[in-house]
């Protein structure tokens, strides 16, 4: 799977790096049990300090998506990693975005339907 | 015998001098990243074309005389070594001279042509490249080291048969011209320098296993082909390279043990021949990695570009980056390494072993 960061945009790279991750978890191209490269390794090639791509590891560890191997990379969690804590904090954080939608003039169904065209994107159905 | 030998050798530094803007990395003209879709300017392939040319014309002006003189005046062997270094010297000046004279150029184009405008500056990766990554393991580097330690061991236990005076340094007839004491450290000298440099190419290998693999935004895929070729032969030479030093000096040393070993036709022509494979390969290598990432890509879709990592490269010769881990990077201008002038464990790999070195020449 192929990393894309823009060292200039205003997204830190290291959220950048977290999102492309999880993203590509979603639409399949790296599937549970596949591994990360190492943290020198990754920020190597791409050019990056080596603690940019730790603090994405480990943004992506606290939320259950990776569990770090130490010294040789991370691992992608399965679905089944997942427990109702983790749901909670989603629920926590979906609450933000749906507010802000609802402020701006979203109604009910176009907000339904923003989510299941995103969905629909990521899975290619 | 001499002037065929520096002939020789100058006319593939000539050679390789003058291929090297149309053998670096496709994005990158002069030490300057230029944008996919600009690198076919016009302005700019003539800056390479006049490069090239006139290296070439001074070379072979340079090189004409040289030989005229040898031929004519029939100088001795060491003013024709001489000589010829510093022709050699002289081309090498010349050509980084113009380079330094096209990289500004280079970079005033790009300036004015406001190339990077519009584009957005992207660095990518890929998750599975490491997978395909064919350097060789650094373990096999132990082997031409395990042959060192034993040709020690040998000299160790065949001391007594070492003559008083230990040969130091053979001229181009393969007769060694140069002695010194027989001491026990004198006696394992030559084989102890052997070490240092094969720890050396040990570590650099590491280093450039544990440094990036560096992937093009607009040219994924020959950027890819490039940076794996380029890993998986430099380790090849480098460790060809190892195997054959180890063969030489080796070689060196049983004949300071066992004079008579080889008849003189070997000593002479084992040095020659050593020095041919090496060359080869050091051309095969850049024509190999020089010309990986030159076949045409269709990749360039978006408004993006590789990001502008220019301000990192001093003069576009010296990788200066504190923030990328990679110990070595690819060149810009030449084909092979240079080292990240910002990660201090690069000094480390290639500056201790060399000061080894000297220090064990000078003992």
């Amino acid at each position: 799977m192929i990393i894309r960061i823009e060292p200039d945009s205003d997204i830190p790279i290291y959220e950048q790096l977290s999102n492309q991750i999880v993203e590509g978890i979603a639409r399949g191209w790296i599937h549970p049990g596949d591994s990360l490269p190492s943290v020198r390794a990754f920020a190597s090639d791409l050019g990056v300090n080596m603690h940019t791509v730790n603090k994405s590891y480990h943004q992506l560890e606290k939320k259950g998506i990776i569990t770090i191997v130490p010294k040789s990379g991370a691992i992608i969690s399965s679905p089944q990693d997942f427990n109702e804590s983790s749901l909670a904090r989603l629920k926590e954080e979906y609450k933000p975005l749906v507010a802000e939608s609802l402020v701006a003039g979203m109604p009910h169904e176009q907000i339904l339907d923003l989510v299941s065209s995103i969905i629909k994107d990521f899975k290619k159905i | 015998m001499t002037l065929a030998i520096f002939l020789f050798i100058s006319i593939i530094l000539v050679g390789i001098q003058t291929a090297i803007p149309f053998l670096v990395k496709r994005t990158i003209v002069f030490g300057i990243t230029v944008p996919e879709k600009h690198i076919q300017d016009e302005k700019l392939l003539s800056y390479k074309k006049n490069y090239t040319l006139l290296v070439s014309l001074l070379s072979i002006i340079v090189l004409a005389g040289y030989v005229f003189w040898a031929l004519v005046s029939n100088p001795g062997e060491e003013q024709t070594v001489l000589i010829g270094t510093f022709i050699q010297f002289g081309i090498i000046l010349f050509s980084l001279s113009l380079y330094f004279y096209f990289h500004g150029k280079t970079l005033q184009l790009k300036k004015n042509q406001n190339w990077m405008e519009n584009l957005k500056q992207v660095k990518v990766s890929d998750l599975s490249v490491r997978s395909q990554d064919e350097m060789l393991p650094w373990y096999l580097f132990l082997l031409p080291m395990i042959m060192t330690i034993g040709v020690i061991g040998y000299t160790i236990f065949q001391y007594d048969l070492l003559p008083e005076q230990i040969p130091t340094h053979w001229g181009i007839n393969g007769e060694a011209d140069a002695f010194t004491e027989k001491t026990p450290l004198s006696a394992i000298l030559m084989p102890l320098t052997l070490l240092a440099m094969q720890i050396m190419y040990l570590g650099i290998n590491i280093g450039k296993n544990k440094s990036g693999i560096k992937l093009s935004a607009t040219g994924t895929n020959a950027s890819r082909i490039r940076q794996l070729t380029l890993r998986k032969y430099s380790s090849w030479l480098m460790f060809g390279v190892s195997l054959l030093l180890t063969i030489l000096f080796s070689f060196f040393q049983l004949t300071a043990i066992h004079p008579d070993l080889f008849a003189g036709t070997a000593m002479m022509t084992t040095p020659i021949i050593f020095l041919v494979i090496i060359l080869a390969a050091t051309i095969a290598f850049a024509v190999k990695v020089g010309r990986s990432d030159k076949h045409p890509v269709g990749e360039v879709d978006e408004e993006i570009t590789d990001y502008d990592d220019d301000l990192h490269w001093k003069g576009g010769l010296f990788y200066f980056n504190r923030n990328d881990p990679s110990i070595f990077v690819e060149k810009r201008f030449g084909v092979g390494w240079t080292i990240n002038f910002g990660n201090p464990i690069g000094y480390l790999i290639v500056i201790v072993p060399l000061v080894v070195v000297l220090v064990l020449s000078f003992l």
